[in-house]
C-alpha cells in the first residue's frame, strides 16, 4: 500500500510541476497581449485616418521559421514582430522542433486550432506542407511564405528576399571576378532539399552555360553542409583536399559561408570565398589581400524580409490584396510593392536586389545584424 | 508456462509484475485524465474536434509502437524503423509518380517495409550473437542511405497524383480513418500479447531466452516474425505519413524510432524484456500526443515541449525503480 501511495504522490508532484511550468509560459503571451492592447488603442486614436493600421488591431499573425537557432530566421522574425506589433496585431512566432517539414505540419495544425488570421512560413520542403496549408486556407487563414517558398498551391503569395535570377547573376559575377575569369570553383550549400538553395544553384548553372564569358570556369562540385557548422567545415576541408587547384568556393548559405571562411582563413588557403552571409558573422573574414578569405559577399536585410512579410500578411488579412499578380500594396515606410508572377507559377513580392558587403562597408553593418 | 525441465518461469516474476504494472497502468490513466484537464484549462481551443483534427500526424507514429512493444518485450530493440518509414514512403512516391494505380502504391509501400523488417529479422536470427541495437543501427544508416541515393540531389519527391492519398486522409465525422485503424490494431496486438501463444512466447523469451528455448518455444521464428511485423507497420506508418506530406524526403520519419520506444517505455514496457503490457504503451502514447497538441496550442516553445516529455520519460523509468528499491530495503530490514 505504501508503495502505491508513494507512486501516487510522485505523480501528483509531477503533474503539479507540469502545471506550474505551463502556467508560467501561459502568462507570457497573455501579458504581452495585454501590453499590446493599450498600444493598439493609442495608435487607433492618433492615426484614425489610417484605415489599414486600425484594422490590424486584434488580429493574430503567426510566423513559422525553419527551426530554432537559425540566426537569419530570427532576424526575419524580429522585423515581422516589430511591424505587426506597431500596428496593434498579436504576433505568434513558432520555431518547429526540428528543421523538417513534419515538424512544421504539427505547428500549422496547432495554429489552425487556435484560429489565427494569417500564417507565413519559411518552408523546409516545397511540397510537403501542401495538405496542412490547404487546410489552413480552407479554414479562412491567409497563408503566405517567406525566405524559402512553398509550392504555388499552398500559398497566396511569397515574400522573396531577392529574385532568383538576380542572386544567381550576382554570385556568378562574383565567382567570375574573384577567380579572374577561369579555373575551378565549387559550391557549399545547405541541405539538398532546400528550395531556395536549389533555385539559386540552378540559376547559377544556367547563367554559366548561357554566356561564353564563363566558359573557362569549371564547377567541380556541389557539397551540402546541411546548415550545420561541423558538417560544413568537413565538406569544405574535403573540397580543398580533393581539388588542390580550387580557386573559389561559393556558399549561398549563412551557416556554410561562416564555416568555410574559417577553414580557408585558418589554412591560409589561396582559395577564396564568396556567397551569402551575415555581416556580423563574416566581419572577421572580409577584407582585401591574402590574410582574409572573403573579398566580398552578398545578402539582403533579413529584418526587411520579415517586415515585408508582415505587411503582406496584413494586406492579405485586411483584404487589400488576394495574392494575384498585378496587385499593389503599401509596405509602410518601405514604399509600394507590386505582386508579380513567380517562376514556379505562383506569385511573389520581390524585396530588391541583393546587397554587397565589402571591406568598405562591413564595419558599419556588422553591428546591425 | 513451466517448461519440460520443471522450472517455473512465470510463478514468481508474474506476481511482482502484476502488482507493479497494474498500479502503473492505473497511474497512467490518472495522468491521461490530468493531462486532458490541464490542456483544457490552458487552451480554449483544446476541443474534441480540434484535437482529433491535429491527431493524424501523430497517429502514424502509434503504428510503430505496437510491434516496437513486442520487440522490447523480447529484450531486443529496433532503431531502424524511422529509416524504414523513409524508404517505404520514398518507394511509394516514386511508383505513384511512375503511374502505378493507388492500390499498387499501397502494396509497394507495405512490401518495402515488410522486406526491410524481414532483413533485420533475418540478420538477427542468423547471427544471434550480434546485439540488435548495433544491427539495426547499421540498417538504419543503410535504409536511409538507399532512400537518399534514390532521391538524389533534390532530396525530396512529391506526389504528382495525390487522389488516393487524399482519400485515406479523409474523416468519418470528426474521426479520421486512421484513428479507427489505430484502435483496431491496438486491440489485435493487445489480444495477441495476452491471449495467444505467440504473445506469451514474447514474454517467455524476454524473461529468459535459454529457458524459453528449452521449453520448446521457437525463439528464432518469434524474433523473425516480430521484426517482419515491425517492418510491415513501418510501411503502414509511411502510408499515412505520405498522405499528410504528399511526398517523401530525406528527413521523413527521422526520430520516429525514438518516439515509439519512448511511448512504450513510458507505458511501463521494460527495455530489458519480459515486462510490461501493451495497454500501458497505448495509454502513454495518447498521453504524449494529447500533451503535445495541448502545449502546441498555447504556443509553448517546441524545444521546451521536448524537454517536458523527456523529463516525464525519466520519471516513468525511475518510478518503478525507486519504489522497487524501497521495497527491497524494507525486506532487508
Amino acid at each position: 500500500m505504501k508503495k502505491k501511495l508513494v507512486s501516487v504522490l510522485m505523480c501528483a508532484a509531477m503533474t503539479a510541476a507540469l502545471l506550474s511550468g505551463c502556467g508560467g509560459s501561459k502568462d507570457t503571451p497573455a501579458e504581452s497581449q495585454s501590453a499590446n492592447e493599450p498600444a493598439a488603442e493609442t495608435e487607433t486614436k492618433t492615426e484614425t485616418e489610417s484605415n489599414e493600421e486600425a484594422a490590424s488591431g486584434g488580429k493574430t499573425y503567426a510566423m513559422i521559421t525553419k527551426a530554432a537557432g537559425n540566426p537569419y530566421n530570427e532576424k526575419e522574425a524580429e522585423g515581422f514582430k516589430e511591424v505587426i506589433e506597431a500596428n496593434g496585431g498579436t504576433v505568434i512566432i513558432q520555431h518547429p522542433e526540428a528543421a523538417t517539414a513534419d515538424a512544421q505540419v504539427s505547428v500549422i495544425q496547432s495554429l489552425i486550432s487556435q484560429g489565427v488570421d494569417s500564417i507565413c512560413v519559411a518552408a523546409n520542403d516545397t511540397n510537403a506542407l501542401q495538405a496542412a496549408l490547404e487546410e489552413a486556407m480552407d479554414a479562412g487563414i491567409k497563408v503566405s511564405s517567406f525566405d524559402s517558398s512553398t509550392n504555388p498551391a499552398s500559398r497566396m503569395t511569397f515574400a522573396n528576399q531577392a529574385g532568383t535570377q538576380e542572386i544567381g547573376q550576382a554570385l556568378m559575377d562574383a565567382v567570375y571576378d574573384i577567380s579572374g575569369g577561369s579555373g575551378q570553383w565549387a559550391i557549399v550549400s545547405a541541405t539538398s532539399q532546400a528550395t531556395n538553395q536549389n533555385a539559386w544553384i540552378e540559376a547559377m548553372k544556367e547563367i554559366m552555360e548561357s554566356d561564353s564569358k564563363y566558359a573557362e570556369l569549371e564547377l567541380v562540385s556541389v557539397e551540402y553542409g546541411d546548415d550545420v557548422p561541423e558538417k560544413s567545415t568537413t565538406v569544405t576541408q574535403a573540397l580543398l583536399t580533393n581539388y588542390p587547384d580550387l580557386k573559389v568556393i561559393c556558399a549561398p548559405t549563412t551557416v556554410g559561408i561562416a564555416a568555410a571562411a574559417k577553414v580557408l582563413q585558418d589554412q591560409g588557403s589561396s582559395c577564396k570565398l564568396t556567397g551569402l552571409g551575415l555581416p556580423s558573422e563574416m566581419a572577421a573574414y572580409i577584407g582585401d589581400g591574402d590574410d582574409f578569405s572573403c573579398p566580398y559577399m552578398f545578402l539582403w536585410n533579413p529584418i526587411d524580409v520579415g517586415r515585408l512579410s508582415a505587411y503582406i500578411s496584413m494586406a492579405l488579412v485586411n483584404g487589400d490584396i488576394t495574392g494575384a499578380a498585378g496587385e499593389t500594396f503599401t509596405a509602410g515606410d518601405m514604399g509600394s510593392y507590386t505582386i508579380v508572377e513567380a517562376a514556379d507559377g505562383g506569385t511573389e513580392v520581390i524585396l530588391g536586389p541583393p546587397f554587397k558587403f565589402d571591406p568598405s562597408n562591413i564595419a558599419e553593418w556588422k553591428d546591425i545584424y | 508456462m513451466a517448461g519440460k525441465s520443471g522450472r517455473t518461469i512465470n510463478a514468481t516474476p508474474e506476481n511482482v509484475w502484476k502488482k507493479q504494472i497494474f498500479s502503473w497502468e492505473g497511474i497512467l490513466v490518472i495522468i491521461f485524465i490530468a493531462v486532458i484537464i490541464l490542456c483544457k484549462i490552458l487552451s480554449p481551443n483544446y476541443t474534441f474536434t480540434n484535437v482529433l483534427r491535429e491527431m493524424p500526424k501523430y497517429l502514424s507514429e502509434i503504428f510503430l509502437l505496437f510491434p516496437m512493444a513486442y520487440i522490447l518485450l523480447l529484450g531486443e530493440i529496433d532503431i531502424s524503423v524511422g529509416s524504414i518509414v523513409c524508404l517505404s514512403a520514398t518507394a511509394g512516391c516514386l511508383v505513384s509518380n511512375a503511374g502505378v494505380p493507388f492500390g499498387g502504391v499501397v502494396i509497394v509501400i507495405l512490401l518495402t517495409g515488410t522486406i526491410c523488417g524481414a532483413i533485420n529479422g533475418a540478420i538477427l536470427v542468423k547471427f544471434p550473437e550480434l546485439p540488435s541495437m548495433i544491427v539495426t543501427l547499421g540498417t538504419q544508416i543503410v535504409f536511409r542511405g538507399i532512400a537518399e541515393i534514390v532521391l538524389g540531389s533534390g532530396g525530396s519527391v512529391s506526389l504528382s497524383n495525390t487522389d488516393g492519398f487524399r482519400m485515406i486522409a479523409k474523416k468519418a465525422g470528426p474521426f479520421p480513418y486512421v484513428f479507427f485503424l489505430v484502435i483496431i490494431s491496438a486491440v489485435i496486438f493487445t489480444v495477441i500479447s495476452v491471449k495467444m501463444k505467440f504473445g506469451r512466447s514474447l514474454y517467455a523469451i524476454g524473461s529468459n531466452r535459454q529457458t524459453a528455448f528449452y521449453s520448446g518455444i521457437r525463439v528464432k521464428k518469434v524474433i523473425f516474425t516480430a521484426y517482419t511485423v515491425m517492418g510491415l507497420f513501418a510501411g503502414i506508418a509511411a502510408l499515412f505519413l505520405t498522405s499528410a506530406l504528399y511526398g517523401a524526403n530525406t528527413t521523413t520519419g527521422k526520430g520516429f524510432e525514438m518516439d515509439a520506444i519512448a511511448m512504450a517505455v513510458f507505458g511501463g514496457i521494460a527495455t530489458t524484456g519480459g515486462k510490461g503490457r501493451l495497454v500501458g504503451g497505448v495509454i502513454s502514447a495518447f498521453i504524449i500526443i494529447c500533451l503535445r497538441i495541448g502545449l502546441g496550442q498555447i504556443n509553448m516553445n517546441s524545444q521546451l515541449i521536448l524537454v517536458i516529455i523527456g523529463i516525464l520519460l525519466i520519471c516513468a523509468v525511475l518510478l518503478p525503480n525507486i519504489t522497487g528499491n524501497m521495497k527491497l530495503k524494507k525486506k532487508a530490514n
